[in-house]
């Protein structure tokens, strides 16, 4: 499996990350979205393995509800995606949360680019393992 | 002409009077009749008695009897009137008026039996001698206890403002009954009638009609039997005995007096009057030399002898008032002060309130100097306030401290000795604890009549300012409290974004050393900065208080058409109907928020619906509303739930959507509109939202700014 064809759908409401993620994670071929609809819409349509998702989304941007509704669609919808939960807001009981709904692993933004890359290359991996082609 | 003639004489022609003004008033009623009938037969009998005394020739043993009849007679003509007033007075207490009635009945026909009892005993001889046959006299003692006795039911239960019309009526029938007893319990001792007091009786009969005459001249509200009698008698109707209780010691006192004169053979008045003077020194010594017995007698004697200092009604309805008027330019914590204060006339007072760390400050004044002191909660003057719930008058505690150290120790603070015309300290008690105290300056009308019944006021008055005052502090408490809950929400907004903001332009930063040659790249990081800048000003904006809404009119239909044709293609199922009954629905919103508040609620009864069954949403018209309808056939919600807990943030049966319908609630009222919600429990549920036309929106929206937060948006100034 090419790197260019390993896709990871970043879902984020703020422009500017959206935009440096496709940047930083350039080994991926990064597909955005910005909300719930769009998030659907994409996992839909590319059946990303990974995904990156941010908590604090409208209309619930300051709080995490909207997160965890999209963390619960997406896990639903596929099952063996592997979610890694990017926040801001990462307290003790967010973590607890985002584990007990399945995510595969959590970052507290701001994340540096490098260990960025290497969560998303192991939750690759981890999907590859599970999911032999 | 001889006094006796006098004396009767003028009592005929007093009663003559009587009975002639109270047949010719312009008012005519039961009481008024009996009054003239009592007043006529009165001046029949003092007319035979005059006769008699005028021509002792002519008087006969016929005559004689007919003369003690008369006497009788008219003694049942007070009676009537006594208890035809008894009657009208008590109509309102059927209860009480029943007992008192037929204890007084069975009085009069014992009269009536004297009467009779008198008839077969007349045997010729002198009027005077043949009354002071035994068994009469005591019909005659007992008819004059009786007749104080009514009055002074009469008298004590008259409410305040009718006494000053009726004391005078009171006054003078009772002067008469009471004069009539202590002649006959003189004669009872003396075996015979003295004939000095049977002489003054006329002139004493005499002189109390023009009392009487004062009485009806104020017009006794006067208009006794006519219906604003019934608040003739007030507060608690109460059987006083004083008058039997004086009655009987006065003739024990004359009962052992006359004892020791049979068995000592002295005369009985020397004895008596020695024992008299020696037991009145007696008690007159005992009553100085204890001031504690003093203090206590004055207490029980006010207590149960004399009026309330008070009529506790206007008093609480005066405190209420005060409390809880609700202007701006006095805080609740004078009106407190005030409200306490006016009870007793005081002219001003400093209010203490308990702190968090327990110690009290002065928090109000009012009328008085503020001292700052801090009384720290563990002094013995805090305590004795707390435990004793006691008003201490410091007046009281200068003379003599024995009476409240004897309750619990106490010191009274150097400050509050300091403070000169500091009066009485009121503590303020809320649930067995003391939040506060109400220093009262010295009133100049009241202090030397300070008693147990101001003590018990203020006591009660405070506990009811405590719990105005609990319930102010919980109010600003929560005010703070929400204030509070902004500041956290604005924080958390903050943080959000800077980490973004830090997110991003780092990975501007780390992004750029790998693809920095990049033109694409350089595009992309300048637009990523450009970003950064508008949030960041996004943030100072709402730092100020500005409101982050985009207010503009939104085409409701075409939002709704939009939202359900986005939340369709995330594939979740069932898909909405949408079913817009009017075409041009305008509101004033925020667009963002409006969608996403109907994004909520379709995706709530998503939720309940759980992929089957069926979701349409209407919108409609009302006179002052568009109203937007999502209903689902989804497991619906009971009634116990939608009471309690739908509307609650953070109440979920969901785990996700913890503030979903609140929120849109929150916002819909701030629009002016409201929420409206029915559900069946396996039906399906129905939210209405009403929301104002744009044009007919109340100024709701500017309300709709929030708490401004003063104190973030000097600092982001300052900075």
């Amino acid at each position: 499996m090419s790197d260019a064809k390993r896709v990871l759908m970043v879902v984020d409401d703020d422009a500017g990350i959206r935009t440096q993620f496709k940047w930083g994670l350039s080994g991926f071929t990064v597909i955005t979205a910005k909300d719930r609809m769009r998030a659907m819409e994409v996992l839909q349509k590319y059946q990303a393995p990974v995904v990156t998702l941010d908590l604090g989304l409208p209309p619930d941007a300051e709080g995490s509800d909207e997160g965890f509704a999209i963390l619960k669609l997406i896990l639903d919808a596929a099952p063996a995606t592997n979610v890694l939960v990017v926040s801001g807001a990462l307290t003790t009981e967010n973590v607890k949360k985002a584990v007990e709904y399945g995510a595969y692993d959590y970052l507290a933004k701001p994340v540096e680019m490098d260990k960025l890359n290497a969560a998303v290359e192991r939750a690759y991996q981890a999907y590859g393992a599970s999911n032999p082609l | 002409m001889n006094i006796e003639v006098l004396s009767f004489g003028s009592a005929t022609v007093a009663f003559l009077l009587l009975a002639l003004a109270m047949l010719t008033g312009r008012r005519d009623n039961l009481p008024k009749r009996v009054l003239a009938l009592a007043a006529l037969t009165s001046a029949i009998w003092a007319a035979a008695v005059t006769y008699q005394a005028a021509y002792e020739d002519a008087s006969s043993a016929g005559m004689i009897s007919a003369t003690l009849v008369l006497e009788l007679i008219r003694a049942l003509g007070w009676f009537a009137f006594l208890l035809v007033m008894l009657r009208t007075a008590y109509k309102t207490t059927p209860a009480v008026s029943r007992r008192f009635r037929i204890t007084f009945t069975t009085m009069s026909v014992f009269i009536i039996g004297l009467m009779i009892l008198a008839q077969y005993r007349i045997s010729g001889g002198a009027m005077l001698d043949m009354i002071a046959g035994n068994d009469v006299l005591v019909g005659h003692l007992l008819i004059s206890i009786g007749g104080m006795l009514i009055i002074e039911q009469l008298y004590r239960n008259t409410a305040d403002e009718h006494r000053w019309a009726l004391k005078y009526l009171w006054m003078g029938i009772g002067g008469m009954f009471a004069y009539d007893f202590y002649m006959y319990s003189n004669a009872m001792l003396y075996q015979r009638i003295d004939n000095e007091l049977w002489n003054a009786r006329g002139f004493i009969h005499a002189m109390v009609v023009p009392v009487i005459g004062v009485a009806i001249r104020r017009e006794m509200r006067w208009s006794l039997g006519h219906a604003s009698i019934d608040i003739f008698i007030s507060r608690s109707i109460l059987f006083h005995t004083t008058t039997l209780v004086g009655a009987g010691l006065y003739m024990l006192i004359i009962g052992s007096g006359s004892y020791f004169v049979r068995e000592l053979g002295g005369t009985w008045g020397i004895v008596a009057q020695a024992a008299f003077v020696f037991g009145a020194t007696l008690v007159l010594a005992i009553l100085i030399f204890s001031s504690k017995v003093r203090a206590r007698l004055r207490v029980q004697l006010e207590k149960h002898f004399f009026h309330y200092k008070y009529d506790y009604r206007d008093e609480w309805l005066r405190i209420i008032r005060t409390l809880s008027v609700n202007n701006e330019v006095s805080r609740l914590h004078e009106r407190a002060i005030r409200a306490l204060a006016q009870i007793i006339d005081s002219p001003g007072g400093i209010l203490w309130l308990k702190r968090a760390n327990g110690c009290f400050e002065a928090e109000e004044h009012w009328n008085m100097e503020v001292i700052n002191v801090r009384e720290p909660g563990a002094s013995s003057f805090v305590r004795f306030l707390e435990e004793q719930q006691f008003v201490i008058s410091l007046d009281e505690f200068r003379r003599n401290a024995e009476v409240y150290v004897r309750l619990a120790p106490l010191e009274i603070p150097s400050w509050l000795d300091n403070i000169r015309n500091a009066w009485l300290v009121v503590p303020l008690v809320l649930n067995e604890s003391l939040t506060g105290f109400v220093v009262l300056a010295r009133s100049p009308a009241h202090t030397n009549y300070y008693n147990w019944e101001d003590s018990d006021l203020l006591k009660t008055a405070a506990k009811q300012a405590a719990s105005h005052l609990a319930q102010h502090q919980a109010a600003q408490e929560l005010v703070s409290a929400k204030r509070f809950e902004e500041v956290n929400r604005l924080s958390a907004f903050i943080v959000h974004d800077l980490k973004n903001m830090i997110a991003q332009l780092s990975m501007v930063v780390s992004n750029a050393a790998k693809h920095k040659n990049n033109p694409l790249f350089m595009e992309d990081a300048v637009s990523t900065v450009e970003n950064s800048v508008v949030k960041l000003n996004k943030l100072l904006s709402r730092l100020r208080g500005d409101t982050a809404d985009n207010i503009t009119t939104i085409n409701l239909c075409e939002l709704l058409e939009e939202t359900v044709r986005a939340s369709s293609k995330t594939g979740a199922l069932p898909i909405p109907v949408l079913n817009c009954q009017v075409v041009e629905a305008k509101i004033i919103a925020d667009r963002d928020r409006m969608a996403a508040n109907i994004a909520h609620l379709i995706q709530n009864s998503r939720d309940a619906c759980n992929q089957h069954g069926r979701i349409t949403i209407r919108l409609k018209k009302s006179e002052r509303y568009v109203i937007i309808e999502v209903e689902d056939t989804g497991c619906g919600m009971d009634e116990a739930f939608m009471r309690e807990r739908l509307f609650k943030p953070f109440e979920s049966t969901k785990g996700t959507m913890g503030i979903g319908v609140f929120q849109v609630r929150e916002y819909v009222e701030k629009l002016g509109g409201e929420v409206e919600v029915d559900s069946r429990v396996n039906e399906g549920t129905v939210f209405r939202l009403h929301l104002p036309f744009a044009g007919t929106q109340e100024p709701a929206i500017k309300h709709a700014q929030i708490l401004k937060l003063d104190t973030f948006d000097k600092r982001v100034r300052d900075v």
